[in-house]
């Protein structure tokens, strides 16, 4: 049922609510009064009245909730104008916060060499650090705004090749042990088989969702981020876990939604999943694949949490690949 | 594992019109000190272009043999020059076609890199791209996977070195190598196993897949956990130390082991 039809059916619904409420409303003069004279006074068409209006009700908050537990379903009618604009805010919200962390802690040395003359080495090895682990970050983003507008494309052919998917995530591990390490994680990867032969496919497209997926489990994960590579007869499956403390079943299917989103960043600034998540999924649709998540939240019995992504992509995506 | 041992005197020839800049300075001190012999090609003369940097490099191949290129795809400030970096490979490739070239690029992906890949694959040379803000480690990392050569010794931490030429692993005390005699068989494989994997990068894991081969009976983890435990008792041993279950060789939550280097 595409989105329009859904409108319509609401209107429908509330409309057939408003006839319930009006014949309810005006039952004392459309209606015959029965049992007159007595406490039960009450005209037989008001019975008929708020059926209609219950029915109505029902129909409308119905589909209210399906189009909300859905937001696929709702189309994007936003002008290109207003998209840059979104897509600028996220940017702009996903760049302030590396970057005043370096300017903080830069400030913290300048203060304290303009008091007292001097810096301590341990100060400036903090900074160093810093600068260090931002780097990635905005890396990072630069790629994620190219990949934005390339997304916007949509007739762009994928560049093809024969690529080592285990080398393209062993890259990315070595990239974010070093982050990992200074925020207290321990980051593994594996493959199996060990020996994992060649895919084809898009190696910067995967690459760049695999690293948007790390970069995403590194800033949640409280101790532990593991990144596991599989094979089926005609898939390759990519699974990121990290166990952090999950994430809600109402944020869930708003985690792939396009940008920073006002109740993600609510939560608290360190959460804010910015456009690396929206971009990872739609760069595996791109790829004929697709990325699904996972999440448990620390309330069961058993009190453990985590989040998985898990990214699958064909074996072999060339065009005359037999499907 | 800073150490001269990982570069082993390797000369790498280093094509950069940029390479007094500080971003690969630093890359040049890190070759140093891992014991690679980094060759920078600098043409002399008043108006370098990139035609100069092209005719160099090739003389610097003959000259200088080195063992792999870190090339930079685009010089100086002409237009023309923008991909100079892959006609060089080009020109690399024709003469040497098994030369390992690790390419610098600030678009690792994208129509950039595209065109480098589709330029490239017309040659069968060895070619990896990385992004040139990549950290020092990174690039030699990369480097060292793309020359692929095995190492004649793996170190772990400075407490053991690995020989896996002659099936021998060593304790460190002092600066003088004792051969472990206990840790041999399957239990040097498993030690191989997980040092050449902690070589290759440092978060990989291996897991219990690989290692069922080790195991025997029904309860094959159980078996191998018993043989982890003998190979690290026999490697504590020879140094005069108890490792506990959060050093050296770890169980990652059941998954698989991986080997960290131990604290001095």
């Amino acid at each position: 049922m595409n989105y329009q039809t859904l409108k319509i059916l609401k209107y429908v619904g509330i409309a057939v609510a408003v006839i319930g409420l009006l014949f309810i409303l005006l039952s004392p003069l459309i209606g015959e009064s029965i049992s007159a004279g007595t406490l039960w006074y009450i005209e037989p068409i008001a019975y008929v009245g708020a059926g209609v209006f219950i029915l109505g009700a029902l129909i409308a908050f119905g589909i209210m909730q399906y189009v909300a537990s859905r937001p696929n379903v709702v189309p994007d009618d936003r002008t290109w104008s207003q998209v840059t604009q979104d897509y600028f805010d996220t940017f702009a919200h996903d760049m302030g916060r590396p970057l005043r962390r370096i300017l903080g802690k830069q400030r913290e040395a300048r203060a304290l060499l303009n008091e007292t003359g001097e810096v301590t080495q341990h100060m400036v090895g903090e900074l160093l650090d810093e600068i260090e682990n931002q780097a990635p970050n905005f890396r990072l983003m630069i790629e994620n705004v190219r990949v934005l507008v390339d997304l916007e494309d949509e007739s762009a052919a994928l560049a093809v090749e024969p690529v080592d998917a285990a080398a393209i995530v062993r890259n990315v591990s070595d990239r974010y042990t070093p982050i990992a390490r200074e925020r207290g994680l321990e980051l593994v990867w594996w493959c199996e088989p060990s020996e994992f032969g060649l895919v084809y496919g898009d190696g910067s497209a995967l690459d760049h969702v695999i690293t948007n997926l790390v970069d995403n489990a590194t800033k949640f994960a409280e101790g532990h981020v593991e990144i596991r590579l599989t094979r089926s007869d005609d898939s390759f499956l990519v699974r990121v876990w990290d166990d952090g403390a999950g994430i809600a079943d109402s944020h869930l299917a708003h985690v792939f939604d396009r940008g920073w989103t006002p109740e993600l960043s609510a939560r608290s600034e360190k959460q804010s999943s910015g456009l690396g998540l929206f971009i990872a999924s739609s760069l595996s649709q791109r790829c004929g694949g697709e990325l699904l998540v996972e999440s448990q939240q620390s309330n069961g019995a058993s009190g453990e949490h985590s989040t998985t992504f898990t990214l699958s992509l064909p074996l072999d995506n060339r065009p005359s690949a037999v499907k | 594992m800073t150490s001269k041992n990982i570069g082993g005197g390797q000369k790498i020839l280093v094509v950069d019109d940029e390479h007094m800049s500080d971003l690969m300075r630093s890359v040049l001190r890190r070759l140093e000190t891992d014991g690679f012999k980094p060759v920078v090609v600098a043409p002399e003369g008043p108006h370098v272009t990139g035609d100069d940097y092209e005719t160099q490099t090739l003389f610097a191949m003959e000259t200088e043999r080195p063992s792999a290129v870190l090339l930079d795809v685009r010089f100086g400030e002409y237009d023309s020059d923008r991909f100079k970096g892959l006609s060089i490979l080009k020109k690399i490739a024709e003469r040497d076609s098994a030369m390992p070239v690790l390419m610098f690029t600030q678009y690792t992906q994208g129509p950039y890199r595209d065109t480098a890949v589709s330029a490239s694959l017309s040659v069968s040379a060895s070619v990896d791209f990385i992004d040139k803000l990549a950290s020092p480690e990174e690039v030699v990392l990369r480097l060292r996977r793309l020359i692929g050569s095995a190492p004649e010794t793996i170190k772990i931490g400075s407490l053991f070195e690995l020989d896996p030429e002659n099936a021998a692993v060593y304790a460190v005390n002092d600066g003088r190598r004792d051969l472990i005699r206990e840790i041999q068989g399957m239990k040097l494989e498993i030690l191989n196993e997980l040092a050449s994997a902690m070589y290759r990068s440092e978060g990989e894991l291996v897991p219990f897949s690989r290692l069922e081969r080790f195991s025997e009976g029904e309860d094959s983890r159980a078996s191998l956990r018993v043989r982890i435990r003998e190979l690290k008792v026999s490697l504590g041993k020879a140094v005069s130390r108890e490792f506990g279950a959060n050093e050296l060789i770890i169980n990652v939550r059941n998954r698989g082991y991986r080997l960290v280097n131990p604290t001095d």
